[in-house]
């Protein structure tokens, strides 16, 4: 398999479409980093409860009350994110970004937009992610009825630099 | 009393005659004719221009200049409220590569894991390509905002042309 390692870094890719693989590993984060924020909430929530009221509480016996609130925090989290910054944590850390699809940042509007849209991409056993793979502009459902692209944000000539003066200083790379 | 009689009237005559002279001959004179027949590269070429300039005397010559003269008639201030310091770092690496130099080895991890990123994103960007029999060169980068749009291939050939 052709991967890229330190010793040879990729150049030049910001405001290049990102790939299904750095977007995937990207959402992947944003799960785990969502519902370990969600987890925390839940769990302060839960003490505070049971500090006012005296009684244990757990969302566990409120399973519809759990789920609105998980898909309203789900909600926040992407739309909040997107239309702040472009990027959720996940992305920060992949190197990638949404924009729009003539590469200016987002606003609220796509941002809210495609966080509605994104469930959609995953109906029919996720066929909406394979527009990723296959179309010239690698957008997914979600991005065509947003009006959205994902690009890459990372800066690996820095990052080449940095590789490059670690040689050059003989420290470990 | 001049020694030799009529000889200061002689010298006046002289002088007039001379001063009518020149006057006639500058008259007659295209120097614009003149110039053009010099060479200049030659004349420039005999000239010693070491000894020219080991003859300037540096050290005078910059005491000479007020430093701090200069200095206070320059407004820095105007000049920093006129750099936009928003647009410099948007333009150049500047501000990422000072934001990432002062970060050690959580940037270092997140360096490897981007690289492998794309490297992977390549490498399945790669075989779709070749299911597709498309030609990665004809797909566009990315949003023509941000990167210059991929030239068709008539535009190509007329460019290898």
């Amino acid at each position: 398999m052709a991967t890229t390692s330190m010793a040879k870094p990729v150049e030049g890719r910001q405001g290049h479409y990102a790939g299904a693989v750095s977007r995937l590993v990207a959402f992947a984060a944003d799960v785990g980093a969502s519902w370990g924020l969600f987890s925390l909430g839940a769990a302060a929530l839960a003490f505070t409860i049971q500090l006012v009221t005296g009684s244990a509480f757990s969302l566990r016996s409120h399973q519809i009350a759990s789920l609105v609130a998980a898909a309203i925090w789900e909600f926040i989290y992407f739309a909040y994110q997107w239309a702040l910054s472009g990027k959720t944590i996940g992305m920060a850390v992949l190197g990638i970004r949404v924009v729009k699809t003539d590469g200016t940042p987002i606003g609220a509007r796509q941002a809210i937009l495609r966080t509605l849209a994104f469930p959609l991409s995953f109906l029919l056993l996720g066929l909406g992610f394979l527009g990723i793979l296959t179309t010239r502009d690698r957008h997914a459902w979600h991005d065509r009825l947003a009006g959205t692209a994902v690009v890459y944000s990372w800066d690996a000539r820095a990052a080449r630099l940095r590789w490059l003066a670690k040689q050059d200083t003989g420290a470990p790379a | 009393m001049s020694p030799v009689p009529g000889s200061a009237r002689m010298e006046h005559l002289a002088q007039a005659v001379a001063e009518r002279v020149v006057s006639i001959v500058m008259d007659a004179i295209d120097i614009d004719a003149l110039l053009e027949r010099i060479d200049v590269d030659a004349l420039v070429s005999r000239v010693d221009v070491d000894s020219v300039v080991s003859r300037v005397d540096v050290d005078k010559l910059i005491d000479r200049v007020d430093v701090e003269k200069i200095i206070e008639r320059v407004d820095v201030e105007k000049i920093i409220e006129r750099v936009d310091i928003d647009a410099l770092m948007e333009k150049t690496e500047l501000g990422s590569i000072i934001a990432r130099s002062t970060t050690g080895v959580a940037s270092e991890v997140l360096d490897v894991i981007r690289a492998q990123g794309v490297g992977l994103d390549d490498f399945f960007a790669r075989w779709v390509n070749r299911l597709l029999r498309r030609r990665p060169d004809e797909l566009p980068l990315g949003p023509p905002g941000l990167v210059a749009p991929v030239p068709a291939p008539a535009e190509l050939n007329a460019g290898a042309a």
